[in-house]
């Protein structure tokens, strides 16, 4: 019934493994447990939550795809995605918190660092003992990382940095993020370069928290480095690998704001229609009502389309293969379909969708930063559009 | 030590809905959970392992996918795990299915000193399989335990009985079947439930490999029927809880607490 078996072997296979059932249930219990009794107050509070982070550590949730070797769990891209699809439809700040540290905070040490940061950096990470992050976006650059205006210049043994990274997505907790910062300007392609940037080097300092729509228990915010001495052991990969990380990493990345997008639609639709089921209007309840019906029907077909483009990004990662079109596809759906879903079921919800004490209010302002970050939904359209167009027709 | 623990696949009953004319659960839209009784047990016996060493056999019967709580077991601390399946022995009552666990722990643990089962399942809360699967292995059994103590060949228990708080003592090899009250079992790491997963130590037996009698399982060698089953009728009550939030909520689950904890299928003591 699922798998689509010819000759030449299975071709399709849409039917979950046992494994990924379980990993499933068993991160949908804690979610529900542990954090959806305090996800409404932690995003009105916009405060992280230490107590959780406390009891996600020894779950891995930290190295999820860490090798065993430094302390990780080793999963598959699909795990990956489904924990974070997971974390997601229960509280999206703290999805954004686990995939931000794994996709691009950790990843990037594990694929091009030297064995030294490894041993240094990754079981650390991995652990949860330090909180991982990615700091490319500045006031003059986003879309376009041309215009990163931090800069490291050699001193000795030593580069200092200076420059300041805003909108930083774990901005306040992380332990040594990975700054992307201009090491040649001279050299356009082989411009920039990344560092790890422990938080205790004299001159780095925390901004304000950001004030934001959404994703509000996650302290994203602004990272200040005056003159922060960073030794070159640090530096990743060889100076002028900046941009080729950057595009590396993000791939990987987006599949983590895909399957984010793809929790909070989930969650946004499941309250759709349970309170279709409770709400009664004209003496029945509103799923009775042919117009809410279309608009459930369509939010279902509409989630599993772009979860099976996800899971096929993932699958693609695992074999090896590239998966940069796809991880873009699975961006753009998933983040386009999350921002749909939760406005339909605001709609649905008429004016309590509107109030902060119905939760569909939050899945609304979650939804919508997931079409800006990691890429915007435009720059996906450019990925795809390259790749579209350089295929020989 | 050797641990044996008996487990079952039940479905997630709070998400199940009723079927109004068959009267039955529709249990095919449930997800398949680890019953949390049978979950509390082997959270007891880790905790007993963890101080005395040993070896935990977890052991399940149920259709192929109730390997799921095998792996899920291994995780949590469990060393081996065994799957009775087979569609002969499917539509058991409780007398089959002591029979049946009976003669598997004879098969893959003969020299087990205690076994621990979920003093009843969400799914059917006959309380039975346990007490009779200690008369079908010949040992000495003890109900609704709460707390467990090892000392040498002596298992101390305690548990609430009637209003009184009993503490007994037994003689191992025995069987005690666990409450909710204690052992609030550990999540597992993800790491963990990888690895039950790529090398996990599972055996699957069916009804040939333990030798079973073909009169004496499944429908066929049950010596009861189900005649009908039907919701119970509501016997509502108006309760209204005054007062201060933080007290009616505290009021709430302090007589209700029960009662919402067995509608969830879950322990809601030690989570805030």
């Amino acid at each position: 019934m699922y798998r689509l078996e010819h000759e030449g072997g299975v071709s399709l296979d849409f039917y979950p493994c046992m494994k990924h059932k379980v990993i499933r249930k068993t991160v949908r219990e804690f979610a529900e447990i542990e954090i959806g009794p305090i996800a409404h107050d932690i995003d009105q509070e916009a405060r992280f939550p230490w107590e959780v982070i406390e009891k996600m550590r020894p779950m891995h949730f930290f190295g999820l795809q860490v090798p065993k070797e430094y302390g990780g769990a080793d999963l598959d891209s699909i795990s990956y995605a489904i924990v974070i699809e997971e974390l997601s439809r229960v509280c999206a700040a703290i999805g954004l918190c686990v995939t931000v540290h794994n996709s691009v905070g950790l990843y990037p040490i594990l694929k091009f660092g030297t064995e030294e940061q490894k041993r240094r950096f990754v079981p650390l990470l991995a652990s949860g003992e330090i909180i991982g992050a990615f700091c490319i976006t500045e006031a003059n650059a986003g879309s376009d990382a041309g215009g990163v205006e931090t800069h490291a210049v050699k001193d000795g043994n030593h580069y200092i940095v200076n420059g300041t990274k805003i909108f930083v997505t774990n901005g306040a907790i992380c332990g040594a993020p990975l700054i992307f910062a201009v090491t040649n300007a001279k050299n356009s392609k082989k411009a920039a370069s990344v560092f790890i940037v422990e938080k205790t080097t004299p001159g780095y300092s925390v901004g304000e928290i950001e004030d934001l729509c959404g994703m509000r228990a996650n302290p994203v915010s602004s990272l200040f480095l005056e003159d922060c001495r960073v030794p070159e052991e640090n530096l990743l990969m060889n100076l002028g690998d900046g941009l080729k990380i950057v595009l590396i990493t993000l791939d990987t990345g987006r599949i983590g704001i895909a399957a984010q997008a793809l929790g909070i639609a989930q969650a946004a639709f499941e309250a759709s229609v349970r309170y279709s089921k409770e709400r009664q209007q004209f003496r029945q309840p509103i799923g009775s009502f042919q117009t809410i019906q279309n608009m459930l029907a369509d939010m279902a077909t509409e989630i599993d389309a772009v979860r099976l483009l996800l899971y096929r990004a993932c699958a693609y990662k695992d074999a090896g293969v590239t998966f940069s079109t796809e991880a873009a596809m699975a961006k753009l759906s998933c983040s386009t379909v999350a921002s749909r879903v939760t406005s339909q079921a605001v709609q649905i919800h008429g004016g309590y969708g509107y109030s902060k004490e119905y939760d569909v209010e939050r899945y609304f302002r979650d939804a919508k930063v997931t079409e800006i970050y990691e890429g915007t939904s435009e720059v996906q359209r450019m990925v795809i559009a390259r790749a579209v167009l350089t295929k020989p027709s | 030590m050797k641990f044996v623990v008996c487990i079952k696949q039940v479905p997630a009953v709070s998400e199940l809905p009723w079927d109004p004319q068959t009267g039955t659960l529709m249990r095919d839209l449930a997800e398949g959970i680890m019953n949390p009784a049978c979950k509390h047990a082997l959270e007891a016996a880790i905790q007993l392992k963890e101080t005395l060493g040993g070896h935990i056999t977890a052991i399940t019967m149920g259709p192929p996918a109730a390997e799921e709580i095998l792996h899920e077991a291994i995780a949590m601390g469990a060393d081996k795990g065994v799957l009775l399946t087979d569609l002969r022995m499917a539509g058991g009552d409780t007398l089959v299915t002591s029979h049946t666990l009976g003669m598997a722990i004879a098969k893959v643990c003969p020299d087990v000193d205690l076994i621990l089962c979920g003093c009843h399942t969400s799914d059917s809360e006959t309380a039975q399989v346990g007490p009779q699967l200690a008369v079908e292995l010949d040992v000495p059994s003890v109900a609704y335990v709460e707390h467990l103590e090892v000392l040498g060949t002596t298992l101390t228990m305690r548990r609430l009985a009637d209003n009184f708080l009993e503490t007994l003592e037994m003689d191992l090899p025995g069987l005690v079947t666990m409450t909710t009250k204690h052992y609030q079992p550990r999540y597992v790491s993800l790491g963990g439930l990888n690895d039950a997963f790529l090398a996990a130590e599972i055996l699957i037996l069916n009804a040939d490999d333990l030798g079973l009698d073909p009169e004496r399982i499944g429908i066929k060698g049950s010596a009861t029927r189900i005649q009908n089953v039907y919701a119970p009728k509501a016997q509502k009550e108006n309760v209204v809880l005054k007062g201060a939030v933080k007290h009616i909520v505290e009021e709430l689950f302090a007589r209700f607490g029960d009662r919402i904890a067995g509608a969830i299928g879950k322990d809601l003591d030690g989570r805030q």
